[in-house]
C-alpha cells in the first residue's frame, strides 16, 4: 500500500491479446473493472499493452525499482481485479520468509535485561 | 426412529392446531406411547414420561421453525437481494441440511454464493473488536501522525498475537478485515485506513509502568495499515512410508503490515530539544528528574 504515506507501486502494466482465449477475462476485466480501478487510483499510471500470441500478465513497477509480474492467463475478471489490487497494496520488497513479525529501531525502553539486573520489589 | 418422528410430528400438529382441540385429550397418551420404547427413560411411566416430554418439546422447534423461515426468507430474497442473514439461521440451515430437500440448499447455495458477503457497519464493527481492533477511517493527507520516537511501550493483542510496540514500529498481524482504502475518498487525496488497537495489556515508559488486568480499557494505540500482502510460500508436504502417498499442498499467508504511529493513556516524558549537542546532558537529567516513586502507578 503505502509506506508512510507515499505510494509504492507507481506503473501497472495490463498486457494482454485481443485473440486469444486465454484473455478472456482479461479483456473483459479492462473493459468493466479496469475505468474505476484507474479512477480510484489516480497517483497509480496504468497502462495498456497490446501481445498478441502471448498469455495475458500484468506488470507492476514500483518506487524501489522492484517488478513484479503475475500471469494471468484463464483468469476471470474479478480475480484479476484481486491480483491487480494486491499489485497495489503491496510495498513491492521481496518477498522472503519474516524472520520476525515486529520490525523496531528501539528494542527496548526500560533497558535490556540482563542475568545481574535487580529489580526492587 | 422413522415411526416414530412420524408420530412426533402427528402430536404436533395436533396439538398446534386449534381446530382439532378436542384431540388433545389424546395427546399425553399418545406421549406416553412415545416415550415407553424409549431405551434411554426407565421403566417406571408417570413421572418420567413428563420429564421426557419436556425434553421432547425443543426437538419439534427446528422441524417447524426454519420452513417458516425459508419461506419468509425466500420472499425477502425476492424483495431484496442483499438481505442480511442472522448467525442463527444459518445454523439452522446447517442443521437443517440433511433433512430439507434440495430445493432448499439451493436457495441457501445461492445466498451464500455470491461473490462477497455484504456487512453492515455494526457487523464490521462486531468482527474487528473480536479481534481487538476499530477502524477510524482514511487519513487525511494533511494529517501528521508520523512522529519522532518517543521512549513508550505498549503491549497490544491483536487477534491471538501479542506485541510490545513502540511508536514508530511495524507489525504484521494476520490479514485484518475492513481496512481498505476507501475507494470513493480516495479521490479527496486521503488514504492509508486508520486504525484504534484497543485491547492494551500493559504501557511503560522510563519511570512508569502501567499493567491492565488483563487490559486497560482507556488506553489506545494508534496505527496506520501500510500493506496488505501475502507472506512467503510455506510447502505443506504430507507422505506415508511404503504406502506410495505424497501430498504436496502451498500455502501463502495474508498478512497486513501495521505501522504504529501513537501510544495513548500514558503520560510521556517531555520531548527530547532540538538542539543536539545538549542532547546526551538533557536526558541524563530527564532520567533522574522523572524517576519519582510516587509515579509508579502499578495496578497489580
Amino acid at each position: 500500500m503505502a509506506l508512510r504515506g507515499a505510494w509504492q507501486l507507481q506503473k501497472l502494466i495490463v498486457s494482454y491479446c485481443d485473440w486469444g482465449g486465454s484473455s478472456r477475462g482479461i479483456r473483459a476485466f479492462m473493459e468493466s473493472n479496469l475505468p474505476a480501478f484507474k479512477e480510484n487510483n489516480p497517483q497509480l499510471e496504468v497502462v495498456t499493452e497490446l501481445i498478441r500470441g502471448q498469455h495475458p500478465h500484468l506488470k507492476g513497477l514500483y518506487k524501489n525499482k522492484n517488478q513484479r509480474v503475475v500471469c494471468v492467463k484463464n483468469l476471470t475478471q474479478d480475480d484479476i481485479l484481486l491480483h491487480a489490487t494486491r499489485l497495489r497494496n503491496a510495498l513491492g520488497r521481496k518477498v522472503v520468509k519474516l524472520k520476525t513479525r515486529h520490525v523496531t529501531k528501539h528494542p527496548s525502553v526500560q533497558g535490556t535485561w540482563t542475568t545481574d539486573l535487580k529489580v526492587e520489589a | 426412529m422413522a415411526n416414530r418422528r412420524c408420530l412426533q410430528t402427528v402430536i404436533h400438529h395436533y396439538s398446534t392446531n386449534p381446530f382439532l382441540q378436542p384431540l388433545k385429550t389424546l395427546v399425553p397418551t399418545l406421549q406416553q406411547i412415545l416415550t415407553l420404547p424409549n431405551p434411554l427413560s426407565p421403566q417406571t411411566p408417570t413421572p418420567n414420561s413428563l420429564h421426557v416430554f419436556s425434553n421432547l418439546t425443543p426437538i419439534f422447534h427446528p422441524q417447524h421453525k426454519p420452513t417458516c423461515h425459508f419461506s419468509s426468507r425466500r420472499s425477502d430474497n425476492e424483495e431484496e437481494e442483499e438481505e442480511e442473514e442472522n448467525d442463527d439461521e444459518e445454523e439452522e440451515e446447517e442443521e437443517e441440511g440433511s433433512e430439507e430437500d434440495d430445493d432448499d440448499e439451493g436457495v441457501s447455495a445461492a445466498s451464500n454464493s455470491g461473490v462477497k458477503r455484504e456487512y453492515t457497519a455494526e457487523e464490521k464493527e462486531e468482527a474487528a473488536a473480536a479481534i481487538g481492533y476499530k477502524v477510524i477511517g482514511p487519513l487525511q493527507r494533511s494529517e501528521r501522525v508520523f512522529k519522532p520516537y518517543e521512549p513508550v511501550f505498549a503491549v497490544v493483542q491483536i487477534g491471538s498475537h501479542q506485541f510490545k510496540v513502540s511508536n514508530g514500529d511495524s507489525i504484521f498481524t494476520e490479514r485484518l478485515k475492513f481496512c481498505e482504502v476507501n475507494e470513493k475518498k480516495v479521490k479527496e487525496l486521503s488514504f492509508l485506513a486508520n486504525l484504534i488497537l484497543n485491547r492494551v495489556l500493559m504501557l511503560g515508559s522510563q519511570s512508569q509502568t502501567i499493567i491492565g488486568r488483563p487490559i486497560l480499557p482507556d488506553a489506545a494505540v494508534h496505527a496506520v495499515v501500510e500493506e496488505h500482502a501475502l507472506d512467503a510460500k510455506v510447502i505443506i508436504f504430507k507422505k506415508k512410508r511404503r504406502k506410495n502417498y505424497r501430498r504436496t499442498k502451498g500455502h501463502r499467508q495474508e498478512l497486513t503490515k501495521l505501522r504504529i504511529t501513537d501510544i495513548q493513556g500514558i503520560e510521556k516524558p517531555e520531548p527530547v530539544p532540538t538542539n543536539k549537542p545538549e542532547k546526551t546532558a538533557v536526558k541524563k537529567l530527564e532520567k533522574t528528574s522523572v524517576k519519582k516513586p510516587e509515579k509508579v502507578a502499578v495496578a497489580v
